[in-house]
């Protein structure tokens, strides 16, 4: 496992980004703990949920580490997975949808199975750089595309914007939605560069690149990925802040002592 | 509060656990690497009365992978329900596979366990299974009205006299609101790793009450609570129907004893229909009378909902119309009819939600009628007193909440005729409600871990506690940053593992006032004990690293526990608040959008805006739900949910909701707890269906008295008497 | 979801090839792969074909364009010569499904599509398109969101796409071929079927045939146009009606339409009268109203779709309407 090496070498000069810094704070793994937990494990004792944090890339997996699994499977196909930029080679059974090989075989469960329909939108990843569902995908077609999940989008250490901006204006609650909403926003900045159209597009007719997408239009564009807490109007803020550096919209305000007054006595 | 902390109570900061929930890195309940782990597929009965009369099992047991199938001819016995009409709670067993009978459509008949989920999934499908068939499933709501029975001691209530009341009413609305089967579908399906090691199970499971779900386990499986651990990091919503354990669980339970490896279930989205509770449909009559001058004097709520053949859940729909406005004479009934479907369970605001769509249009009925400003007759109605329990409420202020909300929104812009403000083909309605929900205090257990690193103090909480999305987390960590003096970055929470300090868990909008109390409280456990063992006197500011370092300790711990007060028991305890809306309804087609929301909520002290207004919005948008689309309907030949996918429940997806503007009211209720909280969860979807379906008829002259308001019922429904066709 | 055996053709002739009488193509997997999951479909090998060479929107000698089967709908849509010369087909497409579905969906998928009539999903129900024999539960169901249109008593189901009920306002070809290599152009207003006695099948495709293309005659509408979808939410949901409308106005008076009607039948209903009644009068809603009427004078309804012959009626007038108004 050289990657854990590498790890223990960073923890040992506090080499981490801020971002690296604040997931390994959330998983619980905080300053002086951080080295005690690393100084425990070794290998052999290293959990798969445990190894899938301390690869060569935090937000990344490490698939290289991944046991083969020996299992009677019907209609075998191979497959290799090109997935955020790592590559894997895995038999896998013809059924098999690229979400369950990502999430029951590659330890990557930033991918969510919501519907496994294609009703819901939890399970988008971009493939080949479209935004996709995996639940309707079979991993056997997948073989040598560019796959990016959540776990790819942030780079040398660092968020995503998009991340960055559903941090900031809290465009989720229980985050299950989350990974796929994200790809999603991600795919979608593509999209409007493109000057890809919508059901809301005006002008068909006239083509125009570099859109400025309106709150609607990003309301339509992002209305396959369904959030049951119902933080839409947070995630089209979020959205809004990095498409075009303008996240205002109404949100919340407190009530002054002023307007208490007066609407006691009105 | 003690100190003024910029990252403490009431600070509006980024999710702490935000980083993991946007990385994908946050550990849902099937996501725990647990290794040599397999898979089990639910299997469902296609009837909805009779029994099985045989089962063949032999194709799907040759099948690959398959490691066993379990049906009730060969499932271990577990403790079943010894009566019929159980009073179902959030600690009631979950027997399943126990006899051939079958009570609905859906119900788990057997369970496939099998290497990898594709083959799990399609050896389910081999399973050959007869039934005999009842001739006379309960499964038309319209037809079991006469076997209606009455739930519970506190099922009808009344005060005053409704006859006299009504007697001296100048104008009475009397109707019946419907509102469909609904329903909660949170976004992570129901899912569940169970594993046994030495006669001890572990359960990996999406569940909102960890406690109760130890209880649950244990007893439907007869062993002691303490070899029952359930493990929720992170839960992907739950809306209520992850208060319970339900059958899955106890699926998973029994398959990983008998394959003697860790199983996985995952409910699918059709069986989420089925097997994970549900909102009863309910029939309200309403009967309103008040004087010219709009003064109430009689209100009546009667509900009719149904439960399943063989245990009891009652939504109580009715205690709004107890407890909202001053009516002298009121009159509330519910009444549940046994039905062949799954018995329904809480789902967020049970009884509110419902309750107040029925109480909040009949309401503006009536102001129609009286040709009064619904604003100002809800206002007139307004009561400080909570007539139905006859005590004070903690702090009530509904009245600021319509006035400050009204201003907000501009609601002296609304033109009182429908139909008259329009804009091309649209037609533009402006709606009003009010909304009122119980905030419950639970008794909660706490602890807190302290630990001296170079020169700061960094900070464990552990709380059984669940976040479903509530900001659980966050608020946990931004008490202790406020009562240890902190910041928050040094304070680490670790929640949803039932070995951790005993709570209520997540639901009935107690969990906020109850966490961080708990939490409250072991840190100022904490600090009383470092300050009593150097002898400082309680009120001598000391920065804590500086007090671990008098007493000479690296690391210290402490437990707390918060329950509520004689005074909390001496009062009323709700959240209020109040809904606008401004709807377009296309004249033609029946299509209508909601072009924006105004939402006014007084709810104790917010302990963090931002996630404060996460939940309000979630409120607003499965009650916008409810007015828009969710709906599950019964198929009235073979009594399944026809109803069975996201492609037919149709939820809210972004583009169904527009602009809000939520409005807190500075409030700290001290009667309600020490810190002042009250709960939100369930304050946001209270009453918003009614602000809908009031603004439709501002717009359109059509009053909508059944949930959902579709396309197909807008163009079919009549103008109400009185509405001029513009 | 049962055992199936996968191949990925590399070209036509190996896709044409290898099937068999329970081959199923396996194209952007939309629907396929979901019907699968439900038990619905039951292919016992799936013949990949998303690497097939059809996967482009050239010009054809007819002075219009050929959408290649493969190519997904969002490249569809999206493509500057169909949004400059079809734009009624480009925006129907637009409303179907989400982004990341018609990423995946294809032309040729789409038109396969298969009803979503809920007896058909569900096993454990009758349904004589899933199970031939077994019966109609929606006729005397839950059918609110069926035909109005040429059905059968074996079959109320109707088809669910968008993009098809454009198609068939503007009129195409479907090109197809055959496991001998042969090939066929089938008009699209006889690619799919009415139900009669066979609600099993959908299309009169034969077994083994592929699609590889679809002809667009010349440009059309692409001034006045609309699609109009009436649905239970905003988006992302299938139409409870829908309406593609497109308009030719010459000296004030209307020279071509093109008005099909989505969710009404089994197959994309073609307004044949109506369109034949506006040809050469004027864009008036009265006669739009007029050519609603007689759109509509054949519906009947169910217990639970009565609805949709008024819905109809103001949908027709008012996609004709917004039509009008692009340009006015």
């Amino acid at each position: 496992m050289k990657d854990l090496d590498k790890w223990k070498a960073k923890v040992e000069a506090d080499d981490f980004t801020d971002d690296e810094k604040k997931v390994f704070d959330e998983m619980g793994l905080k300053g002086s703990s951080r080295r005690t937990f690393l100084k425990q494990v070794s290998v052999a004792s290293m959990s798969l949920w445990a190894t899938s944090y301390f690869t060569n890339d935090l937000f990344a997996s490490t698939m290289e580490d991944l046991p083969e699994e020996a299992r009677v499977l019907l209609n075998e196909v191979k497959v290799n997975l090109r997935v955020n930029e790592m590559s894997k080679p895995l038999n896998i059974d013809s059924r098999m949808s690229l979400l369950d090989a990502l999430r029951e075989r590659l330890a990557l469960t930033g991918t969510k199975k919501g519907c496994d329909h294609g009703q819901c939108g939890a399970c988008t990843v971009m493939i080949d750089g479209k935004r996709k569902l995996s639940c309707l995908t079979l991993a056997a077609t997948c073989d040598d595309k560019e796959i990016t999940t959540v776990e790819g989008l942030a780079k040398d250490g660092k968020l995503h914007p998009m991340q960055e901006a559903f941090v900031k204006h809290d465009g989720y609650q229980c985050g299950y939605c989350t990974p796929g909403q994200v790809c999603s926003s991600v795919a979608l900045l593509e999209e409007a560069k493109n000057g890809e159209a919508s059901y809301l597009t005006e002008d068909l007719s006239t083509i125009k690149k570099d859109l400025k997408l309106s709150e609607a239009e990003i309301r339509e564009r992002m209305s396959g990925n369904i959030c049951r807490c119902g933080a839409y109007n947070n995630i089209v803020q979020a959205f809004k802040e990095v498409h075009s550096g303008d996240s205002e919209m109404p949100t919340w305000e407190f009530a002054t002592q002023e307007q208490m007054e007066n609407a006691k006595n009105a | 509060m003690k100190t003024m902390n910029k990252t403490g109570v009431g600070a509006a900061i980024d999710r702490v656990e935000g980083h993991l929930k946007v990385t994908g890195k946050a550990t849902y309940a099937s996501e725990f690497p647990i290794e040599n782990k397999v898979y089990a597929q639910g299997i469902n009965s296609t009837i909805a009365k009779g029994t099985i009369t045989s089962i063949d099992t032999t194709e799907a047991e040759k099948a690959a992978g398959v490691l066993a199938v379990i049906t009730h001819k060969n499932a271990e016995k577990l403790n079943d329900f010894k009566k019929d009409r159980y009073q179902i709670s959030t600690d009631t067993i979950a027997p399943v596979l126990q006899s051939n009978k079958v009570h609905y459509y859906g119900e788990y008949v057997g369970v496939v366990v099998a290497e990898t989920f594709e083959q799990a999934q399609y050896a389910a499908r081999l399973v050959k299974i007869e039934y005999s068939k009842a001739n006379d499933p309960k499964i038309h709501f319209g037809k079991e009205r006469g076997n209606a029975f009455f739930p519970a001691e506190d099922s009808d209530y009344s005060r005053g006299d409704m006859e006299k009341g009504l007697a001296e009413a100048d104008e009475v609305v009397e109707q019946t609101y419907i509102t469909p089967i609904e329903h909660h579908h949170p976004m992570e399906l129901h899912a569940v790793i169970a594993e046994w090691n030495n006669g001890k199970v572990t359960a990996y499971a999406s569940q909102q009450m960890l406690e109760d779900a130890t209880i649950a386990i244990s007893d439907t499986f007869q062993i002691p609570q303490k070899d029952v651990r359930v493990v929720a990091a992170y839960v992907g919503g739950g809306f209520g129907s992850k208060l319970n354990v339900e059958r899955h669980v106890t699926l998973a339970v029994m398959a990983a004893k008998k394959v003697g490896r860790p199983v996985q279930v995952t409910v699918t989205r059709t069986q989420m229909f089925t097997n994970t509770g549900l909102r009863q449909k309910n029939e309200q009559t309403m009967k309103i009378g008040a004087k010219q001058d709009g003064t109430l004097t009689a209100l009546s709520h009667d509900t009719l909902s149904h439960t399943s053949p063989n245990l009891v859940y009652q939504e109580p729909c009715g205690m709004v119309s107890k407890m909202l406005y001053n009516s002298p004479n009121a009159k509330v009934t519910e009444r549940l009819m046994p039905m062949n479907l799954q018995t329904p369970f809480a789902m967020r605001a049970p009884g509110e939600a419902t309750g107040s769509f029925a109480l909040e249009s009949a309401m503006d009925e009536m102001a129609w009628k009286l040709k009064m400003d619904p604003l100002e007759f809800r206002i007139k109605n307004d009561t400080q007193t909570d007539l139905h329990k006859n005590r004070p409420f903690s702090s009530r202020l509904l009245v600021e909440c319509l006035r400050i909300g009204a201003e907000k929104f501009g609601w002296k812009n609304r033109k009182d005729q429908p139909r008259t403000n329009t804009k091309g083909n649209w037609l533009i309605g402006y709606g009003v409600s009010a909304a009122s929900r119980n905030s419950p205090y639970l008794k909660t257990h706490a602890k807190v871990l302290l630990e001296l690193v170079e020169d700061r103090v960094e900070a464990t909480m552990q709380m059984d506690a669940t976040d479903i999305g509530t900001g659980t987390y966050t608020i946990v960590a931004q008490t202790a940053a406020e009562y240890l003096g902190i910041p928050v970055e040094q304070v680490k929470v670790e929640l949803g593992d039932s070995n951790f300090p005993v709570t209520p868990g997540s639901g009935g909008s107690w969990g906020a006032a109850s966490y961080c109390n708990g939490a409250r409280a072991a840190c100022e456990n904490a600090v009383k004990k470092l300050k009593d063992n150097r002898s400082i006197p309680e009120d001598k500011e000391v920065a804590l690293a500086e007090l671990l370092k008098q007493n000479q300790l690296t690391k210290f711990e402490m437990t707390g526990m918060a329950e509520p007060s004689t005074e909390f028991e001496k009062h009323s305890v709700f959240s209020f608040g109040a809904n606008f809306a401004e709807v377009w309804v296309d004249k033609d087609t029946g299509m209508w959008k909601i072009e924006r929301m105004v939402n006014v909520g007084a709810a104790g002290k917010i302990l963090n805006p931002k996630t404060a207004y996460g939940q309000i919005i979630g409120g607003l948008t499965m009650g916008a739900g409810m007015a828009i689309a969710e709906k599950t309907d019964v198929e009235p030949n073979f009594g399944n949910f026809i109803t069975r996918s996201f492609a037919d429940y149709h939820v809210p997806v972004n583009l169904d909701m527009a602009n809000i503007d939520v409005i807190f009211l500075p409030e700290e209720d001290k009667i309600a707890n020490k810190m002042g909280i009250k709960g939100i969860g369930e304050l946001g979807i209270t009453s918003v269906a009614a602000s809908l379906s009031n603004a439709i008829f501002n717009a359109t002259g059509k009053r909508m008295r059944e949930l959902p308001i579709t396309p197909e019922k807008l163009i079919e429904a009549p103008l109400e008497p009185g509405v001029q066709e513009v | 979801m049962r055992p199936f055996t996968y191949t990925n053709a590399k070209n036509t002739q190996e896709a044409l090839q290898q099937t068999t009488a329970t081959t199923h193509y396996l194209a952007g997997g939309t629907n396929l792969v979901d019907l699968m999951k439900e038990d619905v479909e039951r292919p016992d090998q799936l013949v990949d074909v998303n690497n097939l060479e059809f996967n482009k929107i050239e010009k054809n000698q007819s002075g219009g364009w050929s959408l290649g089967a493969m190519l997904n709908n969002s490249d569809t849509a999206n493509h500057p010569d169909i949004r400059k010369n079809y734009p009624l087909l480009s925006m129907a497409m637009l409303s179907a499904a989400t982004a990341q579905i018609r990423n995946m969906a294809t032309n040729g998928g789409n038109l396969m599509q298969r009803t979503r009539c809920p007896y058909f999903f569900e096993t454990s129900m009758p349904c004589n398109k899933r199970e031939p024999g077994s019966g109609c539960g929606a006729i005397d169901g839950m059918n609110a969101v069926h035909a109005i249109f040429g059905y059968s008593k074996e079959c109320i189901a109707t088809h669910p796409s968008d993009m098809c009920v454009a198609l068939a306002a503007m009129g195409a070809e479907v090109e197809v071929q055959k496991p001998d290599g042969s090939s066929r152009r089938i008009p699209f207003s006889e690619f799919h079927r009415l139900p009669g006695d066979r609600p099993e099948k959908d299309t009169n495709l034969e077994k083994g045939e592929l699609i590889t293309q679809i002809h667009l005659s010349t440009p059309q509408f692409s001034d006045n146009y609309y699609y109009l979808k009436i649905r239970e939410r905003s988006s992302y949901a299938f139409a409870l009606i829908s309406v593609a409308a497109g308009l030719s106005i010459q000296n004030g008076m209307i020279s071509r339409v093109g008005l099909a009607m989505g969710g009404v039948a089994h197959k994309p209903w073609k307004l044949s009268e109506a369109e034949e009644f506006l040809k050469g009068k004027k864009a008036t809603t009265e006669n739009f109203e007029k050519a609603a009427e007689l759109a509509m004078k054949d519906a009947k309804p169910f217990e639970k779709n009565k609805y949709k012959v008024e819905m109809g009626t103001k949908a027709v007038v008012r996609a004709l309407q917004q039509a009008i108004n692009r340009t006015a």
